[in-house]
């Protein structure tokens, strides 16, 4: 039973490509451990090696569950999850000889590729799904002669090549697209999930998080993954206006900013007129395993399954796990909080005890100097431009006055360490002031119309508050350097952030966004409503799933019928022996003249036969079979088209009965 | 792999729906008349165990992908399940318009298994996978190539002498993937000769028969053969002394006897042993006999046969031995 070297290969090789992008989002100690097995195993076929003993193996596996469990932060995980089948499986490679095991192994890793599309449903799956199905059919064909001639010592004879085995395997994936399709199409949806994820596996959040530390926002900066794409309706706001707001902070413990419990609980109040919002917009973010959706300020109208908290982070009810797409209108106008609560205003003005002395006498002096309030902002603002502050991915690591150490110090930093220390200096001030993080800017694809935000966006700003002006946005950024607003994150810095960061490969890449951007819109977002749409649209408003079900089978009825004649042709010899095709037109013209020919005779003696029975022709008949014999026979046989010619002219005359 | 299932015995579901699709091919359609073509309504379909776990684990994947809404999840399930179904064709198209041109076995002794081979031609333009010929002991497995014939070879064990007949075979395949096992059920009829098995020590051979039968024997004897030219060694006694004389070169004389022995292999003539034994001795007999060229007649209670050599006489005898009647 066991599977021979080509078929272990080709296994290896399936399961090597399945796992691929898992190998990517795994620690890299698992890494190790889920490569480890596979490579004993490459080795062993080649070099002919034995099977490990039990023990060894049992070790193994025990040493990868312990690894596995210890670099999960999160193990009961969808990511650990997935790592664990991957581990798993290539662990599985070391015991694998026969042909049940490499079945077992090949279907699980078709499995382990349906999984990855849990995480990303990016416009290069498709192609990474294709590579690992034509690679696990090839294997499969080979167990499947494996397995055909494993009881018998004897060769097939036929062996196919590289090229007809792909060749096949592509053929057979081609012709069952349009089948998938119609099904993906047809099947029956169902609106609302059975079960949802249970929001303790979600282990691969990425973007924003709910607190900023510095370096946080600076790790995402070297993300350039979509973080959502933005369709205006009507006006579009201009690049220094697209503050998309995230969470919102006002806890600060020297080193760490974090969300406000209170704020979050209470719903906002005056709420922006939605007959006043003027932007118009349809968001559609990708998945991120959290709850924030994103918006400009402020937003008038609240999406489905979410609400809106006081300082205006619009939070979902459950954390978005696939592309989600929301629309939303916005109110720039509109004032936030007039009059601001006692305990908000409290926490807006918090800080820790004792910590920053240097920005705390820097502020009272300016205090003493008679600033306050409004001017007070400006004088800061003016601070960080005329200093000399470095808007900088090479900010070093801060201490526990990191707001002192970054005024007076290192003079160098990201957006955060601005918004930080603006902030803290605020409150050292009285002004009430609170942290919002988000994205600012995004690239606008002309051809797609629509506006790309990047991970690499992530921005953090401050907001101060004023009786009766209510919250105000200022962005410390901008004053030490604008060009972060007005040319977008990357536009900001002279150095690129790695080897491949080039301007033209970050605009091939804004421009690529738009194959992805349509993909999403077609393919990743078709759910139940779509199938409706599609529907009605050809006038069948109201489908019940027995409907779907049966145009379902119509559509694949219509295709196959397509497909019949190709599935049930019976190849004739004609086809690919021309000498064949014209003997066949000889014959053909003696049974019109009255001789039936017996199939089992050959050549000469059937033109013995049909002579004696058409003894007028019985020249031209010579003449054609020995033109056939020799074309068939010789050596060096005469061209076709003597014996075409011969054929051609042949017309024999119907023998006259006698009456 | 569960090949040799057809006439397994045993109440597992497999057993029992093999059995029961003999069953109805059996009353259906009976034995083929040769050549027999295979065509649709002969060719069961069926998903084999991997394409049964193969279906669970794609069901799975649909319904994760369902349950998610994940359309990448879902169009990937639905594409596999398709190139699944595609198969089952597939493999239905492997043996869709073979041709059964004929089964034919040579006669074995009992104990030996009798040999059925079976050719199976592809009148078409395309190449066939892996057929395999699955009997309930026995099986095989062979490609074919376009146009040509195939032999495959199936075997059953005999115990009896006698006729054999040849078991219901079914011509299955799983081309491409393994997900589907595709079938005609065969009931053939095809039948093995099979003589009594020889006895490992028979008796000593009768020479009991009269001299006149068989070849004359070269060399030894009192009768004057011929001359050839002396060779050294030749005794001195045999050398022809008056025509050496005349050739003046040394001839010696060959010699023969006229007739060898012949044995009589004669059932009146063997006691009062059991039939299957006396039968079973005679076998052996004669393949003695042919072994040392010595020419044996039959005398058997419904037949007999002269004295004579070689396979075609051997045969002869084996086979009044094999259908005797007692």
């Amino acid at each position: 039973m066991a599977t021979n070297q080509k078929a272990t290969f080709w296994m290896i090789a399936t399961l090597s490509v399945a796992m691929a992008p898992q190998l990517f989002r795994m620690p890299v100690p698992v890494v190790i451990m889920a490569l480890l097995p596979l490579l004993w195993r490459i080795a062993a076929e080649i070099r002919g090696w034995k099977t490990l003993p039990a023990l060894i193996r049992h070790g193994l596996t025990a040493i990868a569950l312990l690894t596995l469990y210890f670099s999960h932060e999160q193990i009961g995980g969808r990511r650990a999850a997935v790592s664990l089948l991957t581990v798993m499986l290539t662990l599985k490679l070391i015991e694998s000889y026969r042909i049940r095991d490499a079945r077992l192994i090949v279907s699980f890793s078709l499995f382990l590729c349906a999984t990855q599309f849990m995480f990303t449903q990016d416009i290069l799956m498709p192609l990474y799904g294709a590579v690992t199905v034509i690679l696990a059919l090839v294997t499969l064909t080979h167990l499947h002669r494996n397995e055909a001639y494993i009881a018998f010592d004897k060769t097939p004879a036929i062996s196919a090549s590289l090229f007809s085995e792909l060749g096949f395997s592509l053929r057979l994936l081609m012709l069952a697209i349009p089948i998938g399709l119609s099904f993906f199409l047809f099947f029956p949806r169902w609106a609302t999930p059975l079960w949802g994820i249970p929001e303790a596996t979600l282990d691969s959040k990425s973007g924003l998080s709910d607190s900023m530390s510095p370096g946080s926002i600076q790790n995402l900066f070297m993300d350039d993954s979509p973080a959502f794409r933005v369709k205006f309706q009507g006006i579009i706001p201009r690049s220094s206006e697209l503050y998309w707001r995230g969470p919102v902070l006002w806890n600060f413990d020297g080193k760490t900013w974090h969300g406000n419990l209170f704020s979050v609980d209470l719903e906002p109040e005056p709420r922006p007129d939605e007959s006043k919002a003027v932007w118009k917009y349809t968001v559609q973010l990708e998945p991120n395993e959290r709850h924030w959706l994103f918006s400009l300020d402020y937003p008038a109208t609240t999406p489905f399954n979410s609400r809106i908290t006081s300082d205006f982070q619009i939070l979902r009810r459950q954390p978005v796990t696939q592309l989600l797409q929301y629309s939303i209108a916005s109110d720039p106008t509109f004032v936030d909080s007039p009059k601001l609560a006692d305990n908000l205003k409290m926490a807006a003005l918090d800080l820790p005890r004792g910590s920053n002395p240097k920005t705390r006498k820097l502020i009272e002096r300016w205090k003493r100097e008679g600033l306050d309030g409004p001017a007070l902002v400006d004088r800061v603002l003016v601070y960080f431009n005329q200093e000399p502050f470095h808007y900088s991915l090479e900010s070093p690591l801060l201490g526990s006055n990191s707001v002192d150490e970054f005024l007076f110090d290192t003079l160098t930093g990201y957006c955060e360490h601005y918004a930080s220390a603006f902030t803290v200096m605020m409150r050292m001030a009285d002004i009430p002031s609170r942290i919002v993080t988000g994205y600012q800017g995004g690239w606008y694809s002309g051809m797609g119309d629509y506006l790309l935000v990047r991970q690499s966006d992530a921005h953090a700003w401050s907001e101060v508050w004023f009786r009766d002006r209510g919250w105000i946005r200022v962005d410390p950024t901008a004053a030490v350097s604008p060009l972060r607003i007005a040319r977008g994150s990357l536009g900001a810095l002279s150095a690129p952030r790695h080897l491949f960061d080039y301007s033209w490969l970050r605009g091939l890449r804004n421009g690529v966004d738009i194959v992805q951007q349509r993909w999403n819109d077609w393919v990743i977002k078709f759910n139940a409503e779509s199938q409706m749409r599609i529907f009605s649209s050809i006038g069948l408003e109201q489908m019940t799933p027995p409907m779907l079900v049966i145009s379902l089978f119509v559509v694949i009825g219509l295709f196959s019928l397509l497909l019949l004649p190709f599935i049930f042709r019976v190849k004739g010899p004609s086809r690919k022996d021309p000498l064949r095709a014209v003997w066949l037109k000889f014959l053909k013209r003696l049974k019109a003249a009255g001789f039936e020919a017996i199939p089992s005779t050959g050549p000469s003696e059937l033109a013995q036969a049909a002579a004696r029975h058409l003894p007028q022709d019985s020249q031209a008949i010579y003449q054609v079979a020995d033109l056939y014999s020799r074309s068939r026979y010789s050596a060096t046989p005469p061209p076709l088209r003597e014996l075409k010619e011969a054929i051609r002219k042949f017309h024999p005359r119907k023998k006259h009965r006698l009456r | 792999m569960n090949t040799a299932t057809l006439t397994a015995k045993g109440n597992g579901i497999n057993q029992r729906f093999n059995r029961w699709i003999l069953e109805r091919v059996r009353q259906r359609r009976g034995s083929p008349t040769l050549p027999f073509t295979l065509e649709y309504r002969h060719i069961y379909v069926m998903p084999t165990h991997f394409g049964l776990g193969f279906g669970i684990l794609l069901a799975l994947t649909a319904i994760g992908g369902l349950n998610f809404n994940n359309n990448m999840v879902l169009m990937f399930g639905f594409i596999l399940a398709a190139i699944a179904q595609m198969t089952s064709l597939l493999a239905y198209r492997n043996l869709s318009g073979l041709m059964l041109l004929g089964i034919r076995a040579s006669a074995v002794f009992a104990g030996q298994p009798a040999r059925f081979t079976v050719l199976l031609k592809n009148p078409e333009e395309r190449l066939r996978f892996a057929i395999q010929l699955v009997s309930g002991t026995s099986s095989d497995c062979a490609d074919i190539k376009q146009q040509a014939t195939g032999r495959w070879e199936l075997e059953l064990m005999t115990h009896r002498r006698g006729w054999i007949d040849m078991e219901p075979f079914q011509i299955e395949n799983r081309y491409p993937l393994g997900l589907f096992r595709a079938w005609p059920v065969i009931i053939p009829q095809a039948r093995c000769l099979v003589y009594p098995a020889p006895v490992s020590n028979p008796p000593p051979l009768p020479k009991t028969g009269r001299g006149d039968f068989g070849a004359t024997r070269r060399g030894e004897g009192e009768h004057l053969h011929g001359l050839r030219e002396y060779q050294p060694g030749d005794p001195l006694g045999r050398i022809a002394w008056r025509a050496s004389a005349r050739h003046q070169t040394l001839y010696s004389k060959t010699m023969e006897s006229p007739h060898e022995e012949a044995c009589e292999l004669n059932w009146y003539l063997m006691g009062g042993r059991n039939t299957e034994e006396k039968l079973s001795i005679l076998s052996a007999w004669i393949l003695r006999a042919e072994r040392l060229q010595i020419p044996y007649s039959l005398e058997m209670p419904a037949a007999s046969l002269p004295a004579e050599l070689g396979e075609e006489h051997r045969n002869a005898c084996l086979e009044i031995l094999a259908l005797f009647k007692p």
